[in-house]
């Protein structure tokens, strides 16, 4: 029987490499783009190549409304499948310091960030429940963790993803659903593509940033049967940068 | 304030504020380097210019500046618009 997993900002960087990874488990992936459509497809034909099957599945996850049309439709092209997988991934960056922060960046990158997670989690969550099985799992960032200056509407937004991934952890963990943030620190893509590499790993004791498929290869153990018994955890990955 | 004075007081109250010598300040210098300043210092900077000169910069107003000289223009342009 088919399995189904949803990866929100599939099109691009740790997203996309995420969708691959799921697709070499076996998942067939729903790659939820919004803009990005020429990437998503590309996504989707490396999702192909790693021997599954997947579809684009468009919406904002900011937008309630369309994240509701797009997953009711899923649900009822498919009536005998459930999304049994569900990677929170899509975020954003509006860097700022506070005192010259507009009220439309703070506000997009909560609404992307901290209110995207509720928009799709609540809606397939009853699902996981139900079939006692579920893996939601929540990229984050070290900046939720440590908070980074330039970025409090950024650091808000994964603090709070981190809160609620505890909280609900705590409410499904009986049911057979694992809730987990992945949290990392510098990795290559392109939201990091403005940021001078040769300067800030001079602080990774690592000496290097990430590499996307680094961070997909975690997710894909939080995913498996073999990580049933880690539930509520917020694990960083970010080369030894002490949090 | 003639601009000479202006000059003088915002040499000063930069030289003070970011612990540099009042020497290494030139109008070719370059502004970000000389204080040795990275963004986050730019909080600084904007209570600096609130305090002494009484106006709020925007983040973008930085990108235009690279010398001292830009930014004593920068100062003089944003205190003539106000008179």
């Amino acid at each position: 029987m088919t399995k189904y997993a949803l990866v929100t900002g599939g099109s691009r960087g740790i997203g996309r490499a995420i969708c691959i990874r799921l697709a070499s488990m076996g998942y067939s992936v729903l790659i939820n783009y919004n803009n990005s459509l020429r990437e998503a497809e590309q996504t989707l034909d490396a999702v192909r190549n790693a021997g599954a099957d997947g579809e684009l599945i468009r919406f904002d996850v900011a937008d309630r409304e369309q994240v509701e049309a797009a997953l009711n439709q899923w649900a009822t092209n498919h009536p005998d499948h459930y999304i049994e997988v569900l990677i929170n991934n899509a975020g954003i960056r509006k860097d700022n310091l506070m005192l010259w922060m507009e009220p439309h960046e703070w506000d997009s990158v909560i609404n992307v960030g901290l209110n995207g997670f509720y928009n799709i989690t609540h809606l397939l969550v009853k699902n996981m429940l139900v079939k006692r099985f579920g893996r939601i799992v929540n990229i984050v960032s070290l900046s939720g963790i440590k908070g980074m200056p330039g970025q409090t509407n950024y650091s808000a937004s994964k603090a709070g993803v981190i809160a609620g991934t505890k909280a609900l952890a705590q409410e499904v963990a009986k049911k057979g659903v694992t809730v987990n943030a992945v949290a990392p620190g510098f990795i290559k893509s392109d939201m990091t593509h403005d940021l001078d590499e040769s300067e800030l790993k001079k602080m990774i004791p690592c000496g290097r940033f990430g590499t996307p498929e680094e961070v997909a290869s975690l997710v894909g153990f939080l995913v498996s049967n073999e990580a049933a018994y880690i539930t509520g955890e917020v694990i960083s990955i970010n080369g030894g940068i002490y949090t | 304030m003639d601009k000479k004075e202006l000059i003088k007081l915002i040499n000063e109250n930069l030289a003070e504020e970011f612990e540099v010598d009042i020497e290494t300040i030139t109008p070719e210098a370059h502004l970000m380097e000389t204080l040795d300043l990275d963004s986050l210092d730019l909080v600084d900077m904007v209570v600096l210019i609130e305090q002494n000169f009484h106006f709020t910069p925007k983040a973008t107003d930085f990108r235009e500046i690279a010398t001292f000289q830009d930014f004593y223009e920068f100062i003089e342009s944003k205190m003539n618009g106000r008179q």
